[in-house]
């Protein structure tokens, strides 16, 4: 887990990943939102359960390049 | 180390990002504006608020101002004078009134709906109530203070386009003279920030448009039976 945070001398990849990932998956959910009339209530299920993917790929991504 | 700069890097951009989305937010971030329509890019909250404070983006302005070429279609169909949503088309005294409403996103410049010569270019109210401006207040519930009036004498008859801006601009460009022949098409003048213009015709020409139909200045035929062929 610690390779996660901190690995040789940098950032862990896993944390760096779900930082840029959280934050421009927050920017186009943003696009989204003014591209298109749809429900907010709507957004936030797509929102929310689009960002859960994400980070489960990136930590599936993560424990299968540290095997 | 060089690993550690570069994720420092691209986390200060994409934290950037997020404030640049924060400081601007509920409107749009500089950074995704281009990709927005003008409707989305400028909602009309925004306008409103910059029409109270009296400054506009120049992003804003630029599209604003801007004035795209456009091609006439054949025939001699009457042209629409403004881009904007057709609100009504009464028939008061004998006079049929197309009235065409301008959004904040619509082309300001107006364009002439026919072929013919300018007999006049009035200016009408400094004032709601004033002058002209009591007979066409059924044109548009808010007060429409500044009014220019151009009319345009044809080889059928004469057709007027009436300009109409708001309270807050009160400013009308034309850019036609009396006696000058203009041609189908061509532009005429300019409302800044204004609201309204109002195509006067006789009452038998047909109409090609109906009300809530989107029409183009210089490119949609709103009306046939005015220009002998």
């Amino acid at each position: 887990m610690n390779d996660f945070l901190w690995s040789s001398g940098h950032l862990g990849w896993g944390v760096f990943a779900l930082a840029v990932f959280t934050g421009l998956w927050w920017l186009l959910s943003d696009l989204c939102w003014r591209l298109q009339s749809i429900p907010i209530g709507r957004l936030m299920v797509a929102l929310i359960t689009g960002w859960a993917i994400g980070v489960g790929l990136v930590l599936l991504g993560f424990l299968i390049g540290n095997r | 180390m060089t690993i550690l700069v570069l994720q420092i890097v691209i986390l200060c951009v994409v934290a950037v990002a997020i404030v640049l989305w924060a400081l601007y937010f509920p409107y749009p971030s500089p950074l995704i504006r281009r990709w927005l329509p003008p409707r989305r890019r400028w909602p009309e909250s925004q306008i409103r608020t910059w029409l109270e404070q009296g400054g506009f983006q120049r992003a804003f302005l630029r599209h604003f101002y801007s004035d795209p070429e456009r091609i006439a279609p054949p025939g001699n169909s009457m042209l629409a004078p403004a881009d904007g949503l057709v609100t009504s088309a009464e028939v008061h005294g004998g006079v049929r009134y197309l009235v065409i409403a301008l959004s904040f996103w619509d082309m300001h410049v107006q364009r002439s709906p026919v072929s013919g010569r300018v007999l006049s270019v009035e200016s009408h109210g400094d004032g709601f109530m004033d002058g002209e401006g009591r007979e066409f207040a059924f044109l548009r519930e808010k007060s429409c203070p500044v009014q220019k009036r151009l009319v345009i004498a044809t080889d059928a008859g004469q057709v007027a386009v009436r300009l109409i801006t708001s309270l807050a601009a009160r400013r009308i460009e034309t850019w036609v003279r009396e006696g000058e022949q203009i041609e189908r098409g061509q532009r005429i003048g300019r409302i800044l920030l204004g609201s309204t213009v109002v195509l006067e015709l006789p009452p038998a020409v047909n109409l090609l448009v109906r009300m809530g139909d989107r029409v183009w200045a210089g490119e949609t035929a709103v009306a046939e039976g005015v220009t002998s062929p």
